[in-house]
């Protein structure tokens, strides 16, 4: 029988790395996105969701089920992020070469070579363009644009309420439109 | 009336993010029937959420499981040995066999330490500021010594032993005591 993630939670809680390990395995590519988005570095997003993972594991004891695993996780993983990004600002160059090179390895795959080549260029603009935002505008974008996540969700992960969410989108999304220009 | 393409713009997002409340989607939606200029608005929003997400899910495709656990997993045995040494060495310092050891080494650590006051002045163990009286007999006369550490002052105190007479009386003070 499967264990459903209340199970698993309470199985951590106990102090079973295994319970810990699978809940891992469902979350880490998720936190791992939503991470690199704010930190737009592969290293340090490795290294903070780990980071996060460890965190985690270490309070799991803590979670009492108020809102839900992921979102408690999130809560970690970003809060870790934006703590780090504010601490050490990275040059964009490098990361939007990363991203080019992830594109185009997708891009390998698709069917319109025409489109996948115009978005991976789009992809780079749009990485550096979020890469000049400031780390709490970064952490609303990426949590609605990759994880689709409700405004309250966010407003629980990023510590605020759902209308700062709505105007730091509205914000967010002006400022990429500004740089972006036509390309969008 | 149409609402100014301004007021739409500023709620666009939230509609696009199914964050509007019915009403005021159904004027949003309306408005856009008629504007090409924020449905072009609206189509930028919607690229820039599915580029960012179509970029960051191409990065972290390539993240294979096995290295990221094996880097959560190693932080938490290292914290777990950590704890784990910390309770074995508890463990094994607190079993009767090592405290019958224990006891007597903390006594003479205890008695070597207080011992250091004779040996070396000053270093602060057992020093009050209280005078100690010390008294002995010398050739019928007692004699009493009085120090007092801080001032390093002493008083000889000579009188003469009253032992034989009556105990309950009390004992005179001394009208002349030698210093």
């Amino acid at each position: 029988m499967e264990l459903t993630e209340g199970d698993l939670v309470r199985k951590c809680q106990n102090g079973d790395l295994g319970a810990f390990e699978e809940l891992s395995a469902k979350y880490y590519r998720r936190v791992f996105m939503a991470v690199l988005g704010v930190l737009n570095h592969r290293d340090d997003a490795m290294d903070v969701a780990q980071e996060a993972f460890y965190r985690a594991f270490k309070s799991i004891k803590r979670f009492e089920g108020g809102s839900s695993f992921y979102t408690w996780l999130y809560r970690i993983a970003m809060n870790l992020a934006i703590d780090f990004q504010r601490r050490r600002k990275r040059n964009a160059t490098e990361l939007t070469e990363n991203f080019d090179d992830a594109m185009f390895a997708q891009g390998e795959m698709g069917s319109d070579p025409y489109r996948e080549a115009r978005d991976r260029e789009l992809g780079g603009r749009l990485r550096a363009a979020i890469d000049g935002l400031t780390p709490d505008h970064k952490a609303v974008i990426v949590l609605r644009a990759v994880e689709g996540l409700s405004y309250k969700e966010i407003g629980r992960i990023v510590g605020c309420s759902e209308g700062t969410v709505m105007s730091r989108l509205h914000y967010a999304r002006k400022k990429l439109q500004e740089k972006l220009g036509s390309d969008l | 009336m149409m609402e100014s393409c301004a007021n739409i713009q500023e709620r666009l997002g939230a509609w696009v993010d199914g964050e509007l409340d019915p009403v005021a989607g159904e004027r949003v939606e309306l408005h856009l029937k008629q504007c090409p200029l924020c449905l072009g608005e609206k189509g930028r929003i919607e690229r820039i959420n599915s580029t960012l997400k179509n970029t960051l899910e191409a990065e972290a495709v390539n993240v294979p499981f096995a290295p990221f656990w094996a880097g959560v997993h190693a932080r938490i045995v290292e914290e777990r040995s950590w704890q784990v040494r910390v309770v074995d060495w508890f463990r094994l310092t607190l079993t009767p066999p090592r405290l019958v050891w224990a006891i007597p080494a903390v006594i003479l650590l205890l008695l070597g330490v207080l011992s250091l006051e004779r040996f070396v002045p000053g270093l602060g163990f057992g020093q009050t500021n209280l005078a100690s009286v010390e008294s002995i007999d010398g050739h019928g006369m007692n004699v009493a010594l009085l120090r007092e550490s801080q001032t390093k002052t002493t008083v000889i105190w000579l009188f003469e032993d009253h032992e034989g007479e009556n105990e309950n009386t009390p004992e005179p003070a001394p009208a002349d005591p030698a210093f």
